[in-house]
C-alpha cells in the first residue's frame, strides 16, 4: 500500500460540519476541503452541458492544422555564409552555438567533413556547408559593418545531425507567403540545387534551402 | 498503479487509469429511446458517437447528480476482434486519483451475486474502494447493439 492512498476528500457530511467539529483535521485543511467540496458540488450553470457537448462535437480542424504546418514551414533560420544570405527551415535547426575546437579526423581529408565537434558531450560531425552546397569563397570585400560573429549551427533531427559553421546568424524569421519568389531560371549560383525559392528579406534575397535535400546530401557526402 | 476514483451513491469505486483516455466535463447527450438501463445516450466526441453509460443509474437506478464534480470518463474499450471502441462513463465525484498496489485488492467473496463489472476491493482508512472493470460493463448483446459495425443494420 502506497502513501498516496489516503489523500482523498472526506465524505460531504464531514466537510460540511468540519467548521464546528474540526478536531482532528487542521482548520486550514478542513476549510480548503469544504471550499473545494462546495465548488465541486455546485449545480451546473445553465447551458453548461450543451456548451461542452458543442465543444467536444467539433472535429479537429484539418484546415487549421494544415495552416499551422504551413506557418511552421515559413519559419526559417537566416544566416550568412561568405557573402551569401541563406535560409533553412527552422524546424530542422537544433541548436546555434559558439564555434568550438574541431577535432580533425585522420584520413578524412575531403572538402566536406572537417572533423568532429563536441556539443555538450555529444560528438557531431562538422561539415563545411560551403563545400556541401558548392559555394565559393567570398568574392567582394567583407561588408564593413558591425563585427559579425561566426556561429556553429546544429542541423537535423533525431540521430541524424550535423554541425556546420556559418559566418553570421541573423536569427529566426517568419516570412510572409507573399515574400516568396520563384527561383530565377537563369540563376548562376551552384546552391540552386538545394534552393527551392527566394525570399525577400530586408531588401535582400535569401536563398531558401530545402532542409531534407541538404540532409540527404550530407548523408551521401559523409558515407 | 494509478486509479481514478469516483462514487456511486456513497461508495467509492476506482477505474484503472491505463484504459482511461480522458476525463470530460458533463455534457449533453443525445438520448437513445429504448436503450438498455444505464445507457444515457450518445455523446459526440470529436465527430465520433460514443455511448454514454451512467454508472450511478446502472448500479442503483438513480441517475448521477447534475453537479460540477460529476464527470464523464472516456475509456477505451477492447472491441471483439480488431481495434478499440470508446465508451463514456458518467460518474459522481470524479475528483481524485489514488495510488494502490493491484495486489492490495481482494475478492469480495460475493462475486457470484454481483454484476460482472464489479471487481475486487481494497481497504483503506475510510472503508473499501472497489475496482470497476470497464470491459465488463456491457453485456455481449448490448455491445453488439452499440458497436454494431456501420452498415450492418441495413
Amino acid at each position: 500500500m502506497s502513501p498516496g492512498a489516503d489523500d482523498e476528500l472526506p465524505p460531504p457530511a464531514a466537510a460540511e460540519t468540519s467548521s464546528s467539529v474540526g478536531a482532528e483535521l487542521s482548520h486550514r485543511d478542513a476549510a480548503h476541503q469544504a471550499a473545494a467540496s462546495r465548488l465541486l458540488d455546485r449545480a451546473l450553470p445553465p447551458g453548461y452541458r450543451e456548451e461542452w457537448a458543442r465543444y467536444f462535437a467539433e472535429v479537429p480542424d484539418e484546415e487549421a492544422a494544415a495552416e499551422a504546418s504551413e506557418v511552421a514551414e515559413r519559419r526559417i533560420l537566416v544566416f550568412r555564409l561568405a557573402d551569401e544570405w541563406l535560409a533553412l527551415p527552422a524546424g530542422l535547426v537544433q541548436e546555434i552555438t559558439e564555434p568550438r575546437p574541431r577535432h580533425t579526423l585522420p584520413h578524412r581529408r575531403d572538402q566536406l567533413v572537417l572533423g568532429v565537434v563536441n556539443i555538450r558531450g555529444e560528438l557531431l560531425v562538422e561539415i563545411s556547408f560551403a563545400a556541401l552546397i558548392g559555394l565559393g569563397e567570398a568574392e567582394g570585400e567583407a561588408e564593413s559593418r558591425i563585427t559579425a560573429f561566426p556561429r556553429l549551427v546544429v542541423l537535423g533531427h533525431d540521430r541524424r545531425r550535423v554541425a556546420f559553421r556559418v559566418d553570421e546568424v541573423h536569427g529566426l524569421h517568419q516570412h510572409a507567403a507573399r515574400d516568396v519568389l520563384a527561383l530565377p531560371a537563369t540563376i548562376g549560383k551552384a546552391a540552386s540545387s538545394f534552393a527551392t525559392s527566394m525570399i525577400a528579406w530586408q531588401g535582400r534575397m535569401l536563398g531558401r534551402l530545402d532542409g531534407e535535400l541538404v540532409l540527404d546530401a550530407v548523408d551521401r557526402g559523409i558515407a | 498503479m494509478l486509479f481514478l476514483m469516483f462514487r456511486i451513491g456513497k461508495d467509492r469505486y476506482v477505474l484503472d487509469v491505463e484504459q482511461i483516455e480522458q476525463v470530460l466535463p458533463l455534457m449533453a447527450a443525445k438520448a437513445l429511446p429504448g436503450a438498455p438501463p444505464g445507457v444515457v445516450g450518445v455523446i459526440n466526441y470529436r465527430g465520433d458517437p460514443v455511448p454514454l453509460i451512467d454508472l450511478s443509474a446502472l448500479a442503483t437506478g438513480e441517475p448521477s447528480a447534475l453537479v460540477m464534480s460529476t464527470r464523464i470518463i472516456l475509456v477505451r474499450y477492447p472491441a471483439p476482434g480488431e481495434g478499440e471502441h470508446r465508451l463514456a462513463l458518467c460518474a459522481e465525484r470524479v475528483i481524485d486519483t489514488i495510488q494502490r498496489d493491484p495486489a492490495a485488492f481482494a475478492a469480495t467473496g460475493v462475486e457470484a451475486g454481483t454484476p460482472a463489472w464489479l471487481g475486487p476491493v481494497a481497504a483503506d482508512a475510510d472503508g473499501f474502494v472497489q475496482w470497476v472493470r470497464a470491459p465488463a460493463l456491457l453485456s455481449e448483446e448490448i455491445r453488439a447493439i452499440l458497436f454494431r459495425p456501420a452498415g450492418a443494420d441495413a
